[in-house]
């Protein structure tokens, strides 16, 4: 294959491809695009082939293409870069071993640039992470280079790094691995972020509230870092009602967006402080506000209970009574939807709804759902879906029910193939009896035979200056006629009556020679041109006959080929839906155990708020009896706070 | 008995755990806050130990393999599929890419080999942009004979100064035994500040 190389400016390169794909993945909005790189060329058509699938997300056609572009060698020129590509997709489609195995393998080889052996620590260190083996991502990415790095893939690197970390409890290194790093614009905000929780969980709280505090503080400028700084501001709150400093709390809390997600735990949050602060008044305030919004959120049912604590605390108890009364009714109208629900999932096709219409260009590991469907169980996959095992689950579900209808549609395939198949070997037994027993009459022999001798004449008569051999056949006749009549004249003496005959034969012998000699040279290069054509045409049917004969032997061959192929796909196909249908129900049942027992424990937590509320409820009137009776007794007392309020 | 304050505080640290989780081993998802925009998919580990129990590893194990098989059956009968249907002797495949295209936006492309036309292609707004950003389209594949053939291309879009425009570009070319690959070039003629149509011949 000639290379010549596509001397595009705008071709990308295989640090071009990681970035893409890790922006893909959930890159903020401030990453630089990709084209902002260094471009290299690219130098096969079929590497291009494949990042056209990969720019348009559809991994799973990327990959296939990319699989068998190597296999064919058809991707030489990108040997490298292929390989980072490949494992990059494998990723993508949550194939974490053989993204890993890739990885591992770029890095073990030898003569590798220094670029792509970041790359490849990058894309191992990801895996590792995503993988929970935490103490190998942090090495890994700790080894990674910069070289290769593309500003942003650095910021992932240093943020992964980081988390790993954390997750291992090494929160002095986390803070190391962070403090003092400068970075894009919206890594940093999250740099400073994770930087704050390390100190805070370093017992370093001063150090993470001031960082945690200047994140709260920053303008409102895109949705990405408003949620930022409200999670930050929540972050910080508990804290600081943790170490009890509610007055510091409240305010901090009351910067988070009341439109937010994140509003009904700062609304929870804010009547903590003010409880805490005995300004029970004011925390009615956001607890009550809470009372109108849905009863999913954990903060809102809580605030069922909070709302009656606080007016027993400021000894409004009939209130309190009602309120707790209203908490009862709602924890088992709530208590009631839960069931339904359980039920619902319990009969099958909770997933049938969420994955039915999805789009394959969706197809991808880190697919979100957007929509959810009208279910009496969806008002809770909201939940489920920030559960990491749930949504693994969900994906591999996804996964399974494409690869299901993808073999779907190769069975059908392979079923064309086969007829394909049969009708060719068909043609081929027809056809093959009349193309032998024509090319059979044909003597090629004779025909190269032929061809010499008219080429030997065609020297002769050139050599001998005779140029009645390439006469027209009426000359060559008319020649013989006059060669006759002069053997005839010959032979005939010195008769002086027939010297006017010889006049005449001899004026014709002449005449037909002029003519012919005149025509000569044109004659004999025609002649030639014809003997260069029959050699050529000869060569040609030699080739074709050759062909032909090795067809003889190839067509059934590859016929049989490809028909052992096909017959051994078949059963891997029809193996392999057998085997995706049975993993389908598993996973299926998998999430299914999973939404149940996430539904049974929302309805466990529902049903010990509900015994606190009737437990509360009875001390209420238990007080309120007790009050009485002391009324109505001989020397009333003074009433008892709540025992243990102060 | 339990009194307010004791219920205070339970609900208080019910809600601190839930906010913040604190000095929990793992990073857990209300933390996640933490997480960088572009890790927030590896913020929660596909398998991280404090969230994933063991019932998802073994069937996650399982998946993985059985995924893994699909996709290398996936690729082998993508191949088949080719060289059946396409064998190398005859294969004859059009490739189409975009360089730069300050001067030209690609709406869509007619193929014609020996005057009849084999491909008419409209391209997507994503599509052009995987173009755009180095991607090349395999925008024909079929079988022609040995020998000498010719293919024609039109390519419609819009020009310098969002202008409606239509080019073609041509080429002879010799099929012979290998499978022949050519190439649709458009890329932008700086100096004439117009886009160029070009077709290149692979071996």
């Amino acid at each position: 294959m000639s290379r010549g190389g596509i001397t595009s400016g705008a071709r990308a390169c295989a640090c071009l491809l990681a970035l893409a794909f890790s922006a893909g993945v959930a890159a903020p909005k401030a990453t630089p695009t990709p084209g902002a790189l260094p471009p290299v060329k690219v130098r096969d058509l079929y590497y291009g082939d494949v990042l056209y699938y990969f720019y348009q997300d559809d991994y799973f056609t990327a990959l296939t293409h990319l699989t068998a572009a190597q296999q064919l060698g058809r991707v030489s020129h990108h040997e490298g870069d292929a390989q980072l590509l490949l494992g990059g997709l494998y990723l993508s489609l949550g194939q974490h071993r053989e993204a890993g195995q890739i990885f591992a393998e770029v890095l073990d080889r030898k003569n590798v640039p220094q670029p792509v052996r970041d790359r490849a620590r990058f894309f191992l260190g990801k895996v590792w992470y995503q993988r929970g083996y935490f103490d190998k991502a942090a090495d890994t990415l700790a080894a990674a280079g910069r070289a290769g790095l593309s500003p942003a893939m650095e910021a992932e690197r240093r943020m992964l790094l980081a988390q790993a970390l954390l997750y291992q409890g090494k929160y002095p290194e986390a803070i190391a691995a962070l403090e003092n790093w400068k970075g894009p614009v919206m890594w940093q905000a999250y740099a400073k972020f994770n930087l704050g929780v390390a100190f805070v969980r370093n017992g370093q709280l001063d150090q993470g509230a001031h960082l945690l505090d200047e994140i709260g503080r920053l303008e409102r400028t895109n949705r990405e870092l408003d949620a930022l700084r409200d999670k930050a501001n929540l972050a910080l709150g508990y804290a600081l009602l943790q170490a009890k400093k509610p007055v510091e709390a409240r305010p901090v809390l009351e910067r988070v967006r009341l439109d937010g997600p994140l509003s009904t735990k700062a609304l929870l949050g804010v009547g903590w402080a003010s409880s805490d602060a005995q300004q029970y008044r004011d925390a009615l305030v956001p607890w009550l506000e809470l009372h109108g919004r849905g009863m999913l959120d954990s903060a809102v049912q809580e605030s069922y209970l909070a709302v009656p604590y606080a007016y027993g605390k400021l000894n409004a108890n009939r209130q309190a009574a009602e309120y707790y009364e209203t908490a009862i009714r709602e924890f088992g109208a709530e208590t009631g939807r839960l069931d339904e629900s359980i039920a619902a999932i319990r009969r099958g096709g909770m997933l049938e709804t969420i994955v039915k219409n999805e789009s394959r260009s969706q197809l991808g590991w880190f697919w979100q759902l957007s929509t959810l469907p009208d279910a009496p169980e969806s008002r809770y996959l909201y939940h489920l879906l920030a559960q990491n095992d749930f949504q693994e689950g969900l994906k591999n579900f996804r996964m399974l029910r494409y690869m299901e209808r993808n073999l779907d549609g190769w069975s059908t395939s392979v079923e064309a193939f086969d007829d394909m198949l049969a009708t060719r070997r068909e043609r081929y037994d027809t056809r093959l009896p009349a193309v032998l027993a024509k090319l059979n009459g044909v003597d090629l022999e004779e025909l190269q035979r032929r061809r010499t001798e008219i080429e030997s004449q065609v020297v002769s008569a050139e050599n001998t200056g005779d140029v009645a051999a390439l006469g027209t056949p009426h000359e060559r006749e008319l020649w013989a006629q006059v060669e006759q009549m002069e053997s005839v004249l010959a032979n005939a003496g010195n008769d002086p009556d027939l010297d006017d005959a010889r006049d005449k034969l001899r004026l014709a012998r002449g005449v037909l020679y002029w003519e012919m000699n005149d025509g000569f040279k044109a004659r004999a290069w025609a002649v030639r041109k014809g003997v260069r054509e029959v050699s050529q045409a000869l060569r040609e049917t030699e080739k074709r006959w050759s062909l032909v004969q090795e067809a003889k032997q190839a067509v059934p061959d590859r016929n049989g080929e490809f028909g052992a192929r096909i017959a051994s796909l078949r059963p891997r196909i029809e193996g392999a839906r057998d085997r995706l249908a049975a993993l389908e129900r598993a996973q299926a049942d998998y999430l299914a155990d999973i939404a149940v027992r996430e539904l049974e424990s929302q309805k466990e937590r529902i049903a010990t708020y509900m015994l606190q509320a009737r437990y509360s409820l009875a001390t209420i009137y238990d007080r309120a009896t007790q009050d009485l009776d002391a009324k109505r007794g001989p020397a009333p007392q003074a009433p008892t706070p709540p025992q243990g309020t102060q | 008995m339990l009194t307010y304050t004791r219920f205070s505080q339970w609900l208080r640290a019910l809600a601190a755990c839930s906010v913040l989780a604190l000095g929990a081993p793992a990073y857990a998802a209300d933390s996640a806050p933490a997480a960088a925009p572009a890790a927030a998919a590896a913020t929660e580990p596909a398998a991280a130990p404090a969230t994933t129990g063991g019932d998802f590893k073994s069937l996650d194990g399982e998946v993985q393999g059985l995924k893994k098989e699909v996709l290398d059956l996936n690729r082998d009968l993508f191949m088949l599929e080719e060289e059946l249907l396409f064998p190398a002797n005859t294969q004859v495949a059009v490739f189409l890419s975009l360089d730069v295209g300050t001067f030209f936006e690609l709406d869509s492309v007619q193929i014609k080999l020996d005057n009849k036309e084999v491909a008419n292609y409209l391209y997507t707004d994503r599509e052009v942009e995987a173009l755009n950003r180095g991607g090349v389209h395999r925008v024909f594949i079929g079988n022609l004979k040995t020998g000498k053939h010719e293919l024609v291309a039109f390519f419609t879009g819009k020009g310098p100064h969002e202008r409606d425009y239509k080019r073609g570009a041509n080429m002879t070319f010799e099929k012979g035994v290998g499978a022949k690959y050519l190439e649709l070039k458009i890329s932008d003629r700086q100096s004439a500040q117009q886009p160029e149509f070009k077709v290149k011949e692979w071996e």
